[in-house]
């Protein structure tokens, strides 16, 4: 079914080149950025002030609230409102106190890791960490974010570097697939500075006459670049590579699927096609072509698991890793995530 | 929050607290409107307590009615869990039959006697691949359906037997048919278009997955509807036998919390930073 493939492929290709306004679209969700959830005395304020004065939006609290009328009539239903209020503005208050204390414990142990846990640019250290796991994930996938512009390690160039130190990272581990997902696909859409960037980072790493070679791969628009620009690979024997990178954003996920039942629909209704050839075989074979194989470990560098519109498909069976209340792409979770895989005993349905 | 205390009148104390802590999380405005869950761990914590698998379900059972009472008492307005997966049948026989079982009595358990029905109004809906049930099973599963039908505050979804891949490629099929009997332009298809199509079509989106015994996997279950942004996934240590209403209160409490708190945070001002090109100004 490789008409499938070209179909989509196409498709995808013209909504790339119509989706121009897209890039200039002001990326709303990626700046609201996922602060760490640390529970200031503002916090608490913001939280109470908008419990207390923002009145119920919901039709079913007010309806309840209604229902609830006793002899008093009206007013005792708004008593009881007001006084649930006051006890939900005391439990936020424990909440807080609780998850304030969390907070500090968890950054305090993110901190002790990450001295821990120094790579120092030697990929030595990395494979003398990893040679004690049992097992290593085959292929390995990690969620990346863009920060605020003023903040350290923000913006897009925050973006490109914490791509290209999960790079040297992987290729010291000895991984040969690694999947970078953002939202918004900004490291798709620099790919020529995140190539150069990557370049630049193993070069730190290795000898600079032995950088090892990278392949990134772009599925959405069906290409292929072969290490920094100016370096390709001209002919087969240099296309051997230490790592392959797929670079995935929202646009392969849902809209993947959608596009791919866009094009079956058609399909059938060209009687090229029918419904019976679809199975989960098929659409799982597509998918692999147009978007990947599914990774055997997600990693998360914030703080609180949030899939992102990571590709539904591929996270069946994959094994996720995230330090809570962490913010940054470091090493220590890296390695943590590996040893976490290594522990851990998949079955199916078993 | 266990039943275990031995104090007179304990229990009611108990369940007003329940009733009281519910209403307090209702008046927050911000529950969860679908969650979902998998219950993970009954034959871990059956051979942890020298019992047999059966009793572990059982207690799982238990823990899940405990878990939905608190949910449903909040607000919650559909819940799905994971009763088992279309991989599950290669287990045991042995054990695929009493699972069976227990769904059976389970069900009729809820439909007849158990009070969380009636109480609740709970409609309940079993989604997954039936054509793979036993017959007296399917006939159960109808008939706690038909019975059930016209209750409106609050939905049971019961995977049995599910995956997510099986339900998405369900779901493909039939906007695809949607189109032959042309229902459906093929240029109208969209996620919505998908998402109806889905076993939790008529549901509200998922807003917090619950997963217990301390697998960070998801099995294959809601993959859909799970990955958007913003769903809370939460992972815990415990088997699900050991899941009481503290655990479901505190999830609960801490949703409502960060969704509270992220909505006072939304401010405009913080998003159009880019399109401005204006430095960041950190507003308190």
């Amino acid at each position: 079914m490789s008409k499938i493939k070209e179909r989509v492929l196409r498709a995808q290709d013209d909504e790339c080149k119509t989706s121009h306004r897209d890039k200039q679209r002001v990326s709303v969700v990626t700046n609201a950025t996922r602060k760490s959830g640390k529970p200031g005395v503002t916090d608490v304020k913001g939280a109470v002030g908008s419990v207390l004065l923002t009145p119920p939006d919901s039709e079913a609290v007010r309806r309840k609230l209604e229902s609830q009328k006793g002899v008093l009539g009206k007013s005792s239903g708004k008593i009881e409102f007001i006084f649930y209020k006051i006890l939900l503005c005391v439990l936020y208050m424990l909440y807080a106190c609780a998850r304030y204390t969390q907070y500090h414990y968890n950054r305090a142990k993110i901190l002790i890791l990450n001295l821990a846990y120094s790579p120092s640019n030697t990929p030595q250290l990395i494979r003398q960490d990893v040679l004690k796991l049992q097992k290593l994930p085959k292929r390995l996938a990690a969620i990346v974010e863009k920060k605020r512009e003023g903040d350290v390690g923000g913006g897009v160039s925050g973006v490109l570097n914490d791509g290209s130190d999960l790079v040297a990272w992987t290729i010291s581990a000895g991984i040969k697939h690694l999947a970078l997902y953002d939202f918004d696909g900004h490291l798709k859409r620099n790919v020529d500075e995140f190539r150069k960037s990557v370049f630049h980072k193993l070069t730190k790493y290795y000898d600079p006459s032995n950088v090892p070679k990278f392949a990134i791969r772009i599925p959405q628009w069906n290409k292929v670049y072969f290490n920094a620009p100016g370096q390709e690979a001209d002919d087969t024997t240099s296309k051997k590579v230490a790592i392959e990178i797929s670079l995935l954003s929202n646009r392969d996920g849902r809209e993947t699927i959608i596009e791919l039942t866009r094009t079956m629909a058609d399909l059938c209704a060209q009687n090229e096609m029918q419904l019976s050839d679809i199975t989960m075989k098929l659409i799982d074979s597509e998918l692999t072509q147009l978007v990947g194989h599914e990774p055997d470990l997600l990693l998360y560098f914030g703080p609180n698991l949030d899939l992102q519109g990571f590709p539904p498909w591929h996270i069946r069976l994959t094994e996720f890793y995230w330090e809570q209340d962490n913010d940054q792409v470091t090493y220590s979770v890296f390695i943590r995530g590996l040893k976490k895989y290594a522990a851990c005993k998949i079955n199916v349905g078993k | 929050m266990t039943e275990s205390s031995s104090f007179p009148g304990a229990s009611q104390v108990l369940t007003l607290c329940k009733n009281i802590f519910s209403r307090i999380i209702k008046a927050s405005d911000n529950v969860p409107q679908h969650v979902g869950l998998i219950m993970d761990g009954n034959r871990r914590w059956a051979k942890l307590k020298h019992v047999e698998i059966k009793e572990g379900h059982n207690a799982g059972f238990h823990s899940m009615s405990r878990a939905l009472e608190l949910c449903y008492e909040a607000g919650v307005s559909t819940a799905t869990v994971f009763a088992f997966s279309i991989e599950n049948f290669k287990r045991s026989s042995a054990e695929v039959d009493s699972l069976m079982n227990l769904a059976r009595s389970g069900i009729k358990q809820v439909v007849q006697n158990g009070e969380m029905a009636q109480k609740f109004g709970i409609k309940i809906n079993v989604i997954g691949d039936r054509k793979l049930l036993p017959d007296d099973v399917l006939r159960e599963v109808e008939a706690a359906e038909t019975i059930t039908k016209d209750n409106k505050r609050a939905v049971l979804n019961i995977c049995f037997p599910y995956t997510g891949r099986d339900e998405l490629l369900h779901s493909i099929k039939e906007v695809v048919q949607a189109t032959q009997l042309g229902d459906l332009a093929s240029s109208d298809i969209n996620e919505a278009a998908i998402d109806r199509h889905l076993y939790t079509g008529g549901s509200p989106p998922v807003d917090l997955l619950i997963r217990t015994s301390g697998v960070t996997r998801l099995s294959d279950f809601l993959i859909w509807q799970v990955s958007r942004r913003d769903v809370v996934i939460e992972f815990l240590d415990c088997l699900w036998p050991d899941f009481g209403s503290r655990q479901m209160a505190w999830i609960l409490l801490k949703f409502a919390f960060s969704k509270s708190y992220a909505t006072g945070e939304t401010d405009p001002e913080d998003y159009d930073v880019e399109a401005r090109g204006s430095p960041l100004k950190k507003h308190v």
